[in-house]
Order: C-alpha cells, then structure tokens, then sequence
C-alpha cells in the first residue's frame, strides 16, 4: 500500500515529476553521450598511434635511447626477424634504420628522421601503404625511391617524381649525400610521422651509409592482439639482451591520457549528478512542504517516522527509476544510430583533431559496465537527494502539522 | 469500563511568557459506549482537550489514562504507536489522502497496523457497506461529497478497531443532509456496537443525539450532564 501510494504521490504534480524526470532523463543521455565521446577520441587516438606509429612493441639497443643513431645498431637482428614464427600472437616485424638527416629540394632543405624499411614489412606493420595520396608506394622509381609526407611535401614544395638530396652521416661520421626521387606522398594518422619522417628502402640507404644489409637500431612488432602484450614482451626480453619495450612504456603519454579521460568523465559526472541532486532535493521539498497537513494527519493516525521517510525515499527512487532508464536508453540508442549512420562526422574540425593524432570520424562507444554502473550512481544521487527532504516530513509535528492550510 | 480518564489536567502556552490557561484541572472519565459531546464557545479549549486525550499534544500539569495506560511518560514512538493501535480520528476537514480512493483510504490504517490482506479487504468491504458508500469506493476523495468524505474519514478511525474514536468538529463542513445521515451512522454504531464516541462541537444537531454533554468554559468544565 505503501507502495502505491508513493506511486501515486509521484503523479500528483504531473509538470513537476515530468520536469524532474526529464531532467534526470537528459543528465544520464548527456553523461552517457559525453563518456562515449569521451572514449571514441581516447580510442582513435590511441589506436592510430598504436597502428600507425609505435606498434606494439619496438625492440632497441640497450644505450641507443642515449644515443640515438648508428653506433648502436641492435644485438643480434636475425634472432628478432624469427620472433614471428616463434610467437603466435606477433603478426608482423618490421626493422628499422633510423638516423637523423638533412633533406633538400631546390627550393629549401629540412631536417628529417629517415626510416631506412623494407617497404612490404613496414606496410604489414604501420599501412603506410595505405595512407598514400600520390605516387605509387616504392613502384616506378627503379632508383633510391623515397616516400614523405604531404606536410613535408608542401614544405619542400615537390611533387611525385621530383629529386631531393638527402644528407646523413655514415658509420665513420662522414657526411654522405644521394640523390633520391619522390615515388609517393603519404598522410599518415600520425601526426609525428607527417610532420619529420621519410621512408626510403634499406637498401638504398645501407648503400649510402656503408652499413649492411642487417644493420638495425629498430625493431617494430603489431600483435593480433593487445591482451598479449605485457606475455609477449616478456618472452622476447627472456631471448635478448636488447632493450624491449611496450607502446606503453615508449609513449607514457598514453596513460595520461586514458588517466586525463578517465577524471574527465568522472568530473561530468559529478557535475551532472549534482545538478540533479539539487533538482531531486528541490522537487521532493516541494512535495513535501505541499503535504505538510497530510503528512501530519498519517503521523496523527499513527504512521511511524520510519515508514514517512520510507515513503519518501520511495518515491524519490521511483523517479530516478523512471527517468534514468529513459535516459540510459536514449544515449545507447544515440550510439547506435552513430554506428548505424557512418559515425559522427566533425571534418570540420578535422586540422585540430589531426594534431592530436586523432580521425575525425567518432563512433561513440561505451562499456556495458558503464550503463550499470551510471543506474548505480542516480539511485545513489536519488536516495541522498531524498534524505533532507525525509528529514523535513519525519520532523513534523503532527499537530501543527494538521493546522497548516 | 473506564475508556478514559484525565486527572488534574492542564494546558498551559507559553509558561514561561505570558502564560494563556487552555485547560485548567480538568478531571473526566469516559465510559466504555459513551456518546459524548464536549461543547463551548469556540477557544473554550476543545480541540486541544481532544488532542491531549489524543495524544496529539503534551499537558502541562496531570494526566490521561487511556485504558489504565498513561500516556503522559510516553515517547514520540510510544505515542504513534498508541494511537494507531487505540484511537480512532475523525477531523473537521475529513483529511483523507487524496491520491488513494476511498477503500485504499480505509484499507491504509489497516496496513500500517500490518493485519493481513484477507481481513483488510473483508472488513474495509463491511465498514463501506455500514458507512453507506459501497457505490463510492473505488472514487478519491475530490470525487466524493462531504458527507462522503466524512463517512470515508468515519470508517477509517473504525477500521483500526480502536478504544474509543475522537471527533473535532466533524459535521462543521456539512450541510444538514449530510450531518444528520452521519450522526445516525454513528448514532448506530455507538448503540449497536459499543463504539465509544467523544466530539468536540458546537453544532446543536450533534448536542442533540449525545447522550452526555460536556460543557467547557476557559478551559474548565463548567457543566458535565447525561441526557
């Protein structure tokens, strides 16, 4: 009976409950909508750099993080190019020789990182095959091709087929030139890689350099999957003395990120919930204070404090109980439509997105968790949001209570 | 029996102030199946005689026996329990929930004493059948008459089977039509089953069909007579 009649209550005020009720309804869509967002940016972000850039796990010398370039050249690079077939999760490698240069157009000179790759290794590892927007990748260029990017490009003001120079210091240290033809121009979803990187074959640059045809300082390896990577990276350290490292452990700004994300979302949150604590406490206060004689004629006839704040405990969670699922559908079925529709498009932010590292095209998603776990928060916002309102109508005077008008 | 009995009792507002005397050493006993009226002119200090006897509101001086209990050294608890269990309450304006109908309204004394399901839906059925609005039970309140509503508001101080039921001015809002249809209703129950009634009132039409009138002036009895 109770029970019905806190229902009842509810109904009341309909505009009243409706206002409430919606408010919670768009304060749990709104939530839902953001920590989706939230996590589509966090995603694309993380899984460009993954898949583009770091990879999974890159193998280095010990001291080449001290002194990146030549002098120190992986320890035993046949051993690594056999981790693949001795590691089922690894699902390519790529090697690496990576040193600093100069490269120079007949307009302007820049300096650059130059990736020495095999190119059919490096598109199994980071798709730079895949990001090309001119030329060809490595094709129609029988001599020293190189690819860059169209940031680079634009800056050197060359186009497909044009000559560059590039300059770079050999194993002795002297200063060694060739001449190299643009085969393709690429636009990486790394923004680290479009703004210095160039790629040329291994062998075209051990040639320039004197080195050999084994000579690394990187080793880049994609897994199928990321749960095997802390297992993964443990079974190469046991086989090398060279220096192993996660993606993690390359780029910690990953965990700020995910750790800025996560208090984000948790300060929406709360922000949200507070908004609605005070729009429940308001609600409920009217409703209270509006059956301040009725409340005094139950304690009158003989109905305990206890069951008064049941009673208004109850209807405050039959709101939320209302509302919130209202609110978690609404925001799943808006994910679902992103999904459905080709993704929230913000192209037109794209320039600032692509400095981060991010696509431009979002599809907001969400851990099934995160739905619970948002139901757990507004009955727990409900129920603190219904105590001092409960406390108002248990500490009435029956009497006095009774006289109101 | 003795239902009730009040020694010495007194109402003192704002002792330590400018002290006002509602009631004054008042000494009564009620009798099980009385039908009694408090009368006088109104501030004589009716209400707050029946809300003492209610438990309602504290005295300052004596004490009320409700069935040999006194209920003067009672809790807030204690007393809420008291009156669910012993009084029955009927108010000048009805004071029924407005959101159940008029069974439910009958039914919820019921369910906060905790009787079972069965005995609530047989006796709330009798009590409408007794009280003459079987037709209006599933109506709410706002789509009852007063008399209705009073009946609704009757019933449901029996429904709890309490000692005795308590009536602060309760034809005040009806027309005579009504007023005479309820006094006969309780007129009936207090004859046929004992149910003691105690009013407070000042409309003649109650004075008249009391069978003990309990005159109060300034908080005094100045007349106690059984027609």
């Amino acid at each position: 009976m109770i029970l019905t009649l806190a229902w009842k209550n509810i109904w009341r005020s309909k505009r009243r409950s409706f206002v409430v009720m919606s408010a919670v309804a768009i304060g749990v869509w709104s939530i839902i909508f953001m920590v989706s967002f939230y996590n589509s940016i966090i995603v694309a972000i993380s899984r460009n750099s993954l898949r583009y850039d770091y990879s999974h796990i890159q193998i280095h010398h010990k001291n080449y993080l001290s002194d990146p370039g030549l002098n120190f050249q992986v320890k035993n690079p046949s051993m690594l190019m056999e981790f693949p077939s001795q590691m089922a999760d690894i699902e390519s490698i790529s090697g690496r020789l990576i040193v600093n240069g100069m490269v120079a157009s007949p307009k302007t000179n820049l300096g650059v990182q130059v990736y020495a790759i095999d190119p059919a290794d490096e598109a199994a590892v980071t798709d730079l095959s895949g990001f090309l927007v001119k030329g060809n990748y490595f094709k129609n260029i029988k001599r020293n091709p190189i690819l860059l990017s169209q940031k680079l490009a634009d800056k050197l003001k060359v186009k497909v087929r044009s000559k560059v120079v590039i300059t770079v210091q050999d194993m002795e240290a002297n200063i060694r030139a060739g001449a190299f033809r643009v085969a393709g121009i690429f636009h990486s979803k790394s923004p680290r890689i479009n703004k210095d990187v160039i790629y040329v074959r291994h062998t075209d640059l051990s040639d320039l350099l004197n080195a050999t045809d084994s000579s690394f300082n990187e080793f880049a390896y994609l897994l199928k999957d990321n749960k095997s990577l802390v297992k993964t990276k443990q079974m190469m350290q046991a086989k090398t003395d060279n220096l192993v490292r996660t993606y993690r452990e390359i780029a910690p700004e990953f965990d700020l990120i995910e750790e800025a994300s996560s208090v984000s979302k948790q300060v929406i949150t709360v922000i949200v919930m507070l908004a609605l604590l005070f729009g429940i406490i308001n609600t409920m206060l009217m409703a209270v204070l509006e059956r301040t004689k009725e409340i005094g004629m139950l304690r009158a006839i003989g109905m305990f404090k206890r069951k008064i704040c049941f009673m208004i405990v109850l209807e405050t969670f039959m709101i939320s109980m209302v509302s919130a699922p209202v609110g978690l559908i609404g925001g799943f079925l808006t994910n679902l439509y992103f999904k459905k529709t080709g993704g929230m498009d913000l192209s037109r932010y794209a320039g600032a997105l692509e400095q981060y590292g991010s696509d431009f095209i979002f599809y907001p998603e969400i851990d099934r968790s995160t739905y619970l776990l948002l139901m757990l928060v507004v009955i727990m916002t409900a129920f603190i949001g219904a105590i001092y309102p409960a406390i108002k109508a248990i500490n009435l005077k029956p009497l006095e209570a009774i006289k109101k008008l | 029996m003795k239902v009730i009995e009040l020694k010495k009792l007194s109402k003192i507002y704002n002792p330590n102030t400018i002290p006002v005397r509602a009631i004054n050493d008042v000494n009564l006993s009620v009798e099980e199946g009385e039908f009694t009226a408090i009368v006088g002119p109104s501030g004589c200090g009716k209400t707050t005689l029946l809300n003492m006897i209610g438990g309602l509101d504290a005295s300052s001086k004596g004490s009320v026996e409700v069935g040999n209990i006194s209920i003067h050294d009672m809790s807030e608890s204690e007393l809420t329990a008291f009156r669910l269990k012993h009084i029955g309450f009927v108010f000048q304006a009805y004071n029924l929930i407005p959101v159940l109908t008029a069974k439910e309204n009958i039914e919820f004394i019921m369910v906060l004493q905790n009787i079972d399901a069965k005995t609530i839906q047989e006796r709330s059925e009798d009590l409408l059948n007794r009280m003459g609005i079987k037709d209006q039970k599933n109506r709410r309140p706002s789509e009852l008459s007063g008399g209705q509503q009073q009946r609704v508001a009757v019933a449901r101080a029996l429904a709890s089977r309490p000692k005795f039921v308590l009536a602060d001015e309760p034809t005040a809002n009806l027309d005579s039509g009504s007023t005479e249809a309820l006094l006969d209703i309780m007129a009936k129950l207090n004859k046929e089953e004992k149910v003691t009634f105690i009013f407070s009132t000042h409309d003649q039409r109650v004075i008249d069909r009391a069978k003990r009138i309990i005159k109060l002036v300034d908080g005094e009895i100045v007349s106690d007579e059984y027609i």
